[in-house]
């Protein structure tokens, strides 16, 4: 049985639907209402508000933190200036992906991590003669995340810190109305947000002060349906959907490195040794196999298809978390890769979908077959090769200060 | 006696009834003969006392071989198994002991109250024994390859073997030799570091042996928990409804309906040979049965020793078959209950109790259970393996009654005063047990309104398992695979022309599988011997 | 360019092999000893002012002969016996029988006390010498390198050759070595024997240095190993192999350095071997090393975390080596018998449950009151190891863990020390009295002084996985997955003892790359 976060008495109230879901052994809301659309345009006209306590969280201390997370993450934590922020991964020898994750940079000898996957044992096995603590704190420190252009004016009501000022991937430690907590401007949604660490104790005032603050500004609460609308629209993948931990995985297929998830980006190369370093050199030298992508599904070709067995076009409200083929542009008997997720998205009004896809047709623009169910019948449908992010709005990184130049 | 039958089998436990209904199916005339006054052998179920009926023997169905229950259609004829949900460890002082449940966040959860690497590494073990599986199921799913010829038959069933390991790398395939030869404890010791986990963990690789969990050798039945053969359930564990005679009963009914003719009461005294070849069965009454060939459904040692008897053997092969190793090492001390036995009250409800319950606080209290039984005492404090499916099938017992089932190591059928003098202690060994429980169930004495104590000699005399091995002889290496009885003779024949083995002292070995049974017929059909 | 071809990380019997057949071949080499010392546990020691012992370890049976000869030894001044030494197996009842190399003897002495035992002793010799083949190709070559991944017809013809070797044994030898190899030795010996006390003492070598007790499966096949290997007897015990051993080295031309403790073994931006840093600080160029001290102890002690691959790390760290040996050397101002006998060798046991009863406490930490020894008076024949008419024994103490609850203190030495004493009294009443002085290394003091992790004097166990394969799959055959690294101690195959079998097979292995 799930147990329930310090927030439950409170989401509990708000579910009307009584749509609970395991997410890592809590019940977390998957929708509030029945008909959830209003849970994913708060994320992009207003605000919503999640619990997200059920993600790992750890709390690494000690003189050689730095260097050890450093050893064990496939980006540079060295580089990170103190209360900064980083997204990033970590990968096994074959530099295949294990997990993902954020590194907060809280003090001095003190970083908060956060994972999908139950990550202590992992982690503390490199700990070795280093100075360094790891403290699981998922039961002990809680979490929402407020995401959407309304979040910063509804924080800015509910505590002392600078929340105009805060940049993208900064933290802050923040004081409310009898209890304190920590800010990062981070979020899983690609819009303007921020996540909220507490400790268990202060859950309810935190959770209490901004709903109180968020009346005047449509603050609602969303559930997980809204939330992977809103993370495939900002083409994030996620554990255990669009990849598989390498530490899961039975065979060499389900694993993925960080270039062919996208995530090249979070990958520093050179310097000291750290997990992975001679295979993802060697990958970047000679190429990957694979690629992440996000496709758009033409909705002409869909139509049509309908239209054959006399319907009008059709898509399901939410997002997908299926394994779908997607097939060679001409051959169309030749699968070339597979969908991971995939929504109807309501802001761009197309149907998108990430897929993982053998390098070569990964070039934006390509078009391929990607394999609809049409009134029992499976056909193929035209679908052009994009990047993963297909909505990435400008407010997502702006500070209120200068506001234009970011 | 006139009619002669194509095939008599000898012993209607369950791999004789699936061996009568395979050879039945395929249209060959089949008689059952079978000692006792019920089916079933070693999977029983009997009303010991009025209005409670056990599962006097095996409790619990766990590896039954899928392919079987659909071939003979077993479902249809009754084949019915309650999954288990939760596998329950009391621990002493009150404490709420452990409990794993097919919820995997909740097993972590209870597990991180001991060791929190330890319940986030149980993926990580599940992964390695899900590969180890696959070799596993390779080996129990046909008959053993013959490592004496070097034949191009045999090498090619060795390549089958190499697909299975593919991309499996040194390390991990040298894993399949860590597990076939490790002792459980050192085994569990590369991943966990919990003495408590590690001691239910560790046991299953002991249940029925006459080694312990430090024992090498002792690791590769770890594997049987990742055989997952019941879809959904964390363990592949579950009990049969009405109790393990359910089983039995369906096996017997998919037989009958193709036509086997079985029967009950009837002694076998031995088999009929002449000019080297079984033409059939004498029974203790000097009754004599015909038939084409005869397969036994008994013990190694008793196929072949009384069976066939010595003066039909060469000396060799006598020399051999009193090698194999018997030893048992368990008994059963089943209790009619008048209310339920809770075994942790801080937790809420029953749901803990309606799966296995182990008293094994750790590894060295199993440890020194074995240590004592090697010196030839049954252990004072020893591993319980505890059912109560009346918690799940109220049918067995009387509403609000219950009856609990416990298997329980050491209980050395050659103790030192000498097997034969079992009976004289069996008493103070089902107080042993009774005193255990109650250091968990301290109001366990009130329960109690009947207990039978099954000892290892009751399990030969009653049941026909020689030495009282619930296994029908050891499963250490030399005595698996090719060497299962004797090697030579490990693919279902014996050195007498037309007489055959299916019980578990054939490959693959113990157990509710059902395997011995359906790969004997398989053989003889192939063989063409009827 | 590195002044050296391949620096040589410890100087034990296997160390200075693997030197002294490389700078044969005119490989520039350097031998780095932390000790004082040359000779590892091979190395006598003054343990008390006047009395020394020949090594830590006795037996000298298994050193490969071809080694000898390679490396002209006896040239050198080592005294070859063709025969394995007498050995006397004891009991408590004040009989003992002397087994010795000639089976014909033996078995003749065995006969005054049990027929059916002389004469199962015959056939199990027969036995051995039949399989003796097998188990003596399996140590005199490197493994056999058989991918099962990549299963083809020809990598099966490869086997089925080995298995013919097998079958040169003639079916029912072959046949009945697959049965006797997972057994217990205590069930392999009772069926063939019925005196305990015997079955004891042949059983012994099977358990020496293994966490498990003589009804431990696959204990037989370690007996079988033992009993093939042995086979001669270096005269003056192993500092005898270790003199000449050194002066085959310097005559070759390695260089040797003691008192150089290597700290780090570095590597390149590649991730390729550089050379080493030795205590101080000095850092020593060379591309190529062989480490012959344990494989834990070079891969976990001598590499920098991070340093090293985590599968390579993780399997390392998976090696069984729970030592269980100690060592308890004793002057005596007299010399002495063992049930009335004079003998250099000898074994005690007196029965499989004993044995099993002083291996019981060691799975709970804690350590037997009643030892089982296996007993060496050098000074039979070597007298100058004491001082005239006194005399040394030097008794290995198996299934004393390393892993100990009350830990090793002085106090808890001396109980062992004392206790081992109570037991020779035993067998030779009167011994505490004259004893002059007494030296007890615990598993834990054995870990300390030779750099044995956790004090396992095979540098890990022989244990069917850890067999062949040793110490881990990926370092089986010398090489390892670090470029320039190679393993040449008794972490690697065939494993520890006195026998320079990893040392010489090493050398060749990297020959072929140098």
């Amino acid at each position: 049985m799930p147990i329930q976060t310090p927030f439950h008495q409170r989401t509990s109230e708000h579910n009307k639907n009584l749509d609970w879901k395991d997410w890592g052994g809590y019940f977390a809301s998957n929708s509030y209402n029945v008909v959830n659309d209003f849970e994913y345009y708060a994320f992009r006209h207003s605000a919503g508000l999640i619990d997200v306590t059920p993600l790992f969280k750890y709390k690494v201390t000690g003189k050689d933190a730095t260097l050890f997370l450093s050893r064990l993450i496939v980006k540079d934590i060295s580089k990170l200036k103190l209360n900064q922020a980083t997204y990033c991964c970590w990968c096994d020898d074959r530099g295949m992906v294990i997990d993902d994750g954020t590194v907060m940079y809280f003090a001095e000898n003190e970083y908060f991590v956060t994972a999908a996957d139950p990550s202590y044992s992992w982690f503390s096995r490199f700990i070795k003669k280093l100075d360094v603590k790891i403290e699981d704190v998922t039961d002990t420190i809680c979490a929402l995340a407020l995401q959407g252009p309304t979040s910063r004016d509804i924080l800015k009501n509910v505590c002392d810190a600078d929340i105009d000022s805060l940049k993208f991937f900064w933290t802050t430690s923040a004081k409310g109305d009898g209890f304190e907590f920590k800010i990062s401007r981070t979020g899983y949604t690609g819009d303007l947000g921020y996540e909220l660490w507490v400790k268990n104790a202060d859950a309810i005032k935190l959770f209490d002060a901004l709903w109180h603050a968020g009346q005047n500004y449509n603050i609602r609460m969303s559930g997980i349906a809204a939330l992977d609308i809103a993370r495939i629209e900002a083409g994030l993948v996620m554990n255990g959907v669009d990849y598989h931990s390498s530490l899961h995985a039975l065979i060499p297929e389900q694993m993925s490195t960080p270039y062919e998830l996208g995530l090249g980006w979070a990958v520093n190369l050179d310097r000291d040794p750290f997990m992975g370093q001679k295979a993802l050199k060697a990958e970047k030298k000679n190429g990957s196999k694979w690629a992440t992508v996000g496709i758009d599904i033409d909705w002409p070709d869909l139509e049509e298809l309908y239209k054959k067995h006399g319907l009008p076009p059709h898509t399901d409200a939410g997002a997908w978390r299926t394994s779908i083929p997607v097939y060679h542009p001409q051959n169309k008997t030749k699968q070339i890769g597979y969908a991971t997720s995939g929504t109807w998205s309501p802001l761009l009004k197309k149907n998108i979908a990430l897929v993982t896809i053998q390098k070569e047709y990964a070039k934006p623009g390509t078009e391929v077959n990607f394999e609809v169910t049409v009134e029992h019948h499976r056909e193929k449908v035209r679908a052009i090769v994009g990047k993963p992010q297909f909505f990435n709005p400008k407010r997502k990184r702006s500070i209120v200060k200068k506001e234009n130049n970011e | 006696m006139s009619k002669k039958y194509d095939a008599i089998i000898i012993g209607g436990g369950h791999n004789g009834l699936i061996n009568a209904a395979y050879l039945a199916k395929a249209g060959k005339d089949v008689l059952v003969l079978e000692k006792r006054h019920v089916l079933g052998g070693a999977a029983v179920s009997e009303e010991v006392f009025p209005g409670y009926t056990f599962s006097v023997c095996s409790y619990v169905v766990s590896l039954f071989r899928p392919h079987i229950i659909r071939e003979l259609n077993l479902a249809k004829h009754g084949y019915d198994i309650i999954p288990m949900d939760a596998s329950f460890q009391p621990l002493p002082d009150g404490d709420m002991g452990l409990c794993r449940w097919g919820d995997a966040s909740r097993t972590r959860r209870e597990i991180a109250r001991f060791s929190k690497k330890d319940s986030e590494v149980y993926g990580e073990f599940s992964k390695v024994m899900t590969h180890m599986a696959k070799m596993a199921k390779e080996i129990i799913d046909h008959p053993a390859p013959d490592v004496a010829s070097i034949n191009p038959k045999e090498l090619s069933s060795l390549l089958r073997m190499g697909k299975v390991f593919k991309n499996m790398g040194p390390e991990l395939l040298q894993m399949n030799t860590k597990l076939l030869t490790m002792s459980s404890a050192d085994f569990l010791d590369l991943w966990f570091e919990s003495e408590v986990l590690k001691g239910p963990m560790s046991v299953s690789g002991i249940i029925g042996t006459f080694l312990g969990v430090r024992s090498p050798g002792t690791a590769y039945v770890l594997l049987h928990h990742y055989m997952g053969e019941l879809d959904g359930a964390f363990r592949s564990w579950g009990f049969s409804k009405g109790g393990t005679g359910g089983v039995s009963i369906a096996c017997a009914n998919a037989a009958k309906s193709f036509g086997a003719e079985i029967r009950t009461n009837v002694n076998v005294s031995h088999v009929k040979i002449k000019n080297g070849k079984a033409t059939g069965v004498v029974l203790a009454n000097g009754d004599e049965i015909d038939s084409k060939i005869v397969i036994s459904n008994l013990d190694p040692n008793r196929t072949y020793l009384k069976m066939i008897g010595e003066n039909n053997l060469e000396s060799n092969i006598t020399k051999e078959i009193k090698r194999f190793k018997l030893r048992g090492s368990s008994g059963k001390v089943n209790f009619a209950l008048n209310g339920v036995p809770n075994f942790c009250k801080k937790r809420d409800g029953l749901e803990f109790m309606k799966g296995d319950i182990a008293i094994v606080p750790n590894v060295d209290y199993v440890e020194r259970a074995y240590d004592q039984a090697k010196y030839g005492e049954f252990s004072e404090r020893p591993y319980i393996n505890i059912v109560v499916p009346s918690l799940t099938d109220p049918t067995l017992a009387p509403p609000g009654k219950h009856v609990m089932s416990c298997f329980v190591q050491y209980a050395p059928f050659n103790i030192k005063e000498g097997a034969e003098n079992w009976p004289k202690l069996a008493d103070k060994f089902g107080d042993a047990v009774q005193e255990t429980i109650k250091e968990y169930v301290p109001d366990f004495d009130s329960l109690v309104e009947h207990r039978q104590v099954v000892t290892p000699w009751d399990l030969q005399e009653t049941f026909g398992l020689t030495e009282g091995n619930i296994f029908q002889g050891e499963l250490t290496l030399e005595q698996l695979l090719f060497q299962r009885p004797i090697s030579g003779y490990a693919k279902y024949k014996t050195p007498i022309r037309g007489l055959w083995m299916s019980g578990s002292g054939t490959h693959p070995g113990g157990g509710i599988m059902g395997s011995g049974g359906e790969l004997s017929a398989k053989s003889i059909l192939k063989d063409k011997a009827i | 360019m590195s002044k050296y071809d391949i620096i040589v990380i410890g100087g034990g019997h296997n160390g200075l092999t693997t030197a002294t057949i490389l700078a044969k071949k005119g490989k520039k080499v350097l031998l780095l000893e932390k000790r004082n010392v040359l000779g590892g546990i091979a190395a006598g020691e003054e343990f008390h002012p006047g009395y020394s012992t020949t090594g830590l370890l006795h037996d000298t049976s298994g050193v490969r002969v071809d080694v000898v000869k390679n490396l002209q030894l006896e040239r050198h001044g080592l005294v070859l016996e063709k025969h394995r030494a007498d050995v006397s197996i004891l009991s408590k009842d004040g009989r003992s029988s002397t087994l010795t190399s000639n089976v014909e003897a033996t078995s003749k002495e065995i006969e005054t006390f049990s027929i059916r035992d002389a004469d199962a002793y015959k056939k199990y010799q027969e036995f051995v010498k039949k399989v003796s083949k097998v188990f003596n190709d399996l140590m005199d070559n490197p493994p056999p390198n058989v991918d099962v991944e990549h299963l083809t017809m020809a990598s099966l013809v490869v086997l089925a050759k080995k298995g013919m070797l097998l079958k040169g044994l003639g079916n029912q030898s072959m046949m009945e070595l697959l049965k006797v190899a997972p057994m217990c030795v205590a069930d392999f010996l009772n069926e063939k024997f019925e005196t305990e006390f015997l079955k004891a003492g042949i059983a012994a070598p099977a358990v020496y240095g293994s966490y498990g007790g003589p009804w431990s499966a696959y204990s037989t096949i370690n007996l079988l190993m033992w009993e093939s290997a042995a086979k001669v007897n270096i005269k003056g015990g192993p500092q005898m192999l270790v003199d000449a051993l050194v002066k085959a080295s310097k005559e070759a031309g390695v260089e040797i350095r003691t008192e150089a403790e290597v700290e780090r073994i570095l590597l390149n931006e590649h991730g390729v071997i550089k050379g080493v840093r030795i205590k101080g600080g000095e850092e020593i160029n060379s591309n190529s090393i062989a480490a012959s001290c344990t494989p834990k102890e070079t891969f976990l002690n001598l590499f920098d975390d991070f340093q090293l691959e985590y599968e390579l790390n993780y399997w390392i760290e998976k090696i069984r080596s729970r030592g269980t040996t100690a060592k308890v050397n004793i002057a005596l101002n007299k010399t002495i018998e063992l049930n009335g006998k004079a003998a250099e060798y000898a074994r005690t046991g007196n029965s499989f449950d004993e044995m099993e009863k002083a291996f019981d406490p060691v799975k709970y930490k804690e350590v037997t009151d009643s030892p089982f020894l296996d007993i060496h008076i050098p000074t039979l024949s070597s007298p100058s190891l004491a001082p005239n008419g006194h005399s040394v024994v030097s008794v290995l103490v198996h299934q004393i863990p390393y892993d100990f609850n009350e830990g090793w203190t002085e106090k808890s030495k001396k109980k062992l020390g004392d206790d081992v004493l109570k037991e020779l009294e035993s067998y030779a009443p009167g011994i505490s009295k004259a004893v002059v002085g007494m030296e007890v290394l615990s598993p834990l003091d054995l870990e300390e002084k030779y750099t044995l992790t956790h004090g396992h004097v095979f540098h890990g166990e022989h244990f069917v996985d850890q067999l062949v394969t040793r110490p881990i799959p990926s370092c089986a055959r010398y090489s390892t997955p670090v470029s320039g690294l190679f393993l040449c101690g008794s972490g690697s195959h065939p494993g520890g003892g006195i026998t320079c079998a990893p040392g010489s097979m090493a050398a060749i292995e990297i020959l072929k790359t140098l």
